[in-house]
């Protein structure tokens, strides 16, 4: 089986955003939402000494998805090959992984009400061509591949070290990887750092709360019910009409 | 009260709260009201009924199996492979589902609007109201399941006993609730935030009807005594023992408006009990009621 992964170059990157736009285009986002990024953060430290950083992001397509958990129809899933996809069909746009999502990577789509985000281009990369980003990067910064397999680029250059956005509170095993040797990607950890899951209040209730309280109370509707019963088969039928 | 519902004076009885419960019957009582009936729900009701019945038991069936988020789940994971395995995937589901709710709150709508005046008023005051007889009844139920108080001294209930009345009054509020939240979550009316308090109200208020469902299919399908109230679902007509014992002071009711009519019938069929002869100031007891000739003149 594979594990698709990709590997962004920040030595590379030039902050065209053709990616993005790619994106934009193939998939019909509306402005102002994205399934894909490439932020520009300020101008950092004082000439000579200056640096401009980007933040390419996009969905981590994470090993442990919190946005998998969250949802409550099964609507968002992982592929076996490792794609984190959504099902429109199931959706109800109810937003649980949007607020689960570490990345920011989710938004709901006005045209449909439905959640959407980056699937890695799976209509493409089915029928043996790139992701629509990658195959647009005038600069080769965008390197897409499986990681299963030890001779694709992307295992190499993950092996030579290329770092996934994880904090010490929240790791879930992304799998886009980024290689930088400017010490530029420290920059973008510290603007960009993944967010805590987050579960709503309704939800938590829903989980901490109600459901016991709703297994108690039908639990015992059907002990008692039970009772009634054996009580009944206990006593017999009786043949005179009250 | 320590009278016997013979020995009441004519002030009492005018006075359904302080109305006791039945009293024992003879055989020969018994014989005669049983091998009567009395009308307890019309064709609508009915119809309503297994409507209702029929759209709760496919939205529970499939609501249930579309809620497959571990935190949030309330079924087994074989039942939800179970239904996805019945629909083919679960995007169909969630579209029977909603479809569903669509024709179920139709059907409520059509019962609302057009049978407003005969049929939802009168649901709402007689069926959703407890009156002072019904909160005795609570204590009262509590002491006779401990067998500390006979059948014949519980409080007289109408149409529906009081536990049937508390039941109709959550099935009421959430089935409001379920007509709110439901489009809400299908046509995504309002912010994420809204969609999200929708499911938990709409979780809560399935719950609460589907806890109680079990005791009410027990009483009407298993349990004895009740069980002319499971066939009066399909006829629409109970026997007058059973309405006498578990409804008393709507089976009251009923004898003394057809007392005013057919006293002479009910006399030769042997059904004038004690009880109707205690109400002789009839008009006193019925203040609303007109009668009216062939011709359309008010008496």
């Amino acid at each position: 089986m594979s594990k698709y992964a990709m590997v962004i170059d920040m030595d590379r990157c030039v902050s065209c955003h053709a990616c993005e736009v790619a994106c934009r285009s193939h998939y019909d986002v509306p402005v102002p939402y994205y399934r894909n990024w490439v932020h520009q953060l300020r101008p950092e430290g004082v000439y000579p000494d200056i640096k401009k950083v980007s933040y390419v992001g996009l969905c981590n397509h994470c090993d442990d998805a919190p946005c998998v958990k969250a949802c409550p129809t099964g609507a968002t899933y992982k592929r076996e090959d490792g794609i984190v996809v959504v099902d429109k069909n199931l959706c109800i746009g109810c937003g649980l992984c949007i607020d689960a999502c570490p990345y920011g990577a989710r938004y709901i789509n006005p045209d449909n009400e439905k959640v959407d985000k980056c699937d890695f281009c799976v209509d493409r990369i089915t029928h043996g061509e790139e992701p629509a980003c990658v195959a647009t990067c005038i600069a080769g910064a965008r390197i897409f591949g499986d990681l299963d397999d030890p001779k694709s680029s992307v295992s190499k250059l993950v092996a030579s070290g290329a770092e996934q956005n994880v904090s010490d509170e929240v790791n879930v095993g992304p799998n886009i990887y980024y290689l930088d040797s400017h010490n530029d990607f420290p920059v973008v950890k510290a603007a960009f750092p993944p967010k805590v899951p987050h579960t709503p209040t309704p939800q938590s209730m829903w989980s901490k709360v109600l459901r016991p309280l709703f297994w108690l109370a039908i639990g015992g509707t059907f002990l008692g019910q039970f009772a009634a019963f054996a009580a009944q088969l206990i006593k017999g039928e009786s043949e005179v009409k009250e | 009260m320590g009278l016997s519902t013979s020995k009441l004076n004519e002030d009492i009885i005018l006075d359904h709260d302080l109305l006791k419960s039945h009293r024992r019957l003879t055989f020969e009582e018994k014989r005669i009201l049983a091998n009567r009936v009395m009308k307890k729900h019309g064709v609508a009701g009915v119809t309503l009924h297994w409507v209702n019945a029929i759209s709760w038991f496919l939205l529970i069936a499939t609501g249930v199996a579309l809620l497959s988020a571990t935190y949030l789940k309330f079924a087994p994971d074989w039942y939800l492979d179970m239904m996805e395995g019945i629909f083919g995937n679960k995007g169909a589901m969630l579209h029977f589902h909603i479809a569903v709710g669509i024709f179920w709150v139709l059907t409520l709508l059509l019962y609302g609007v057009f049978g407003f005046k005969n049929y939802l008023l009168d649901f709402i005051k007689h069926d959703l109201t407890l009156d002072k007889d019904d909160i005795r009844w609570f204590p009262a139920k509590v002491k006779n399941l401990m067998g500390k108080l006979s059948n014949y001294n519980m409080p007289a209930q109408g149409t529906y006993n009081a536990g049937q009345k508390a039941y109709a009054v959550i099935v009421a509020i959430s089935t409001i609730a379920l007509i709110i939240t439901g489009p809400v979550m299908a046509f995504h009316i309002g912010s994420i935030t809204v969609i999200q308090w929708a499911m938990m109200i709409h979780f809560v208020a399935t719950m609460s009807v589907f806890t109680g469902v079990f005791v009410h299919v027990y009483m009407a399908a298993l349990f004895p005594e009740e069980r002319p109230a499971f066939f009066s679902m399909i006829t629409g007509k109970v026997n007058e023992l059973y309405a006498y014992l578990h409804h008393y002071k709507w089976w009251k009711e009923i004898k003394n408006e057809e007392h005013l009519f057919f006293k002479e019938e009910l006399q030769k069929d042997g059904i004038l009990l004690p009880e109707l002869e205690e109400c002789k100031n009839i008009k006193d007891h019925i203040v609303s009621a007109k009668v009216y000739n062939l011709e359309g003149e008010q008496l």
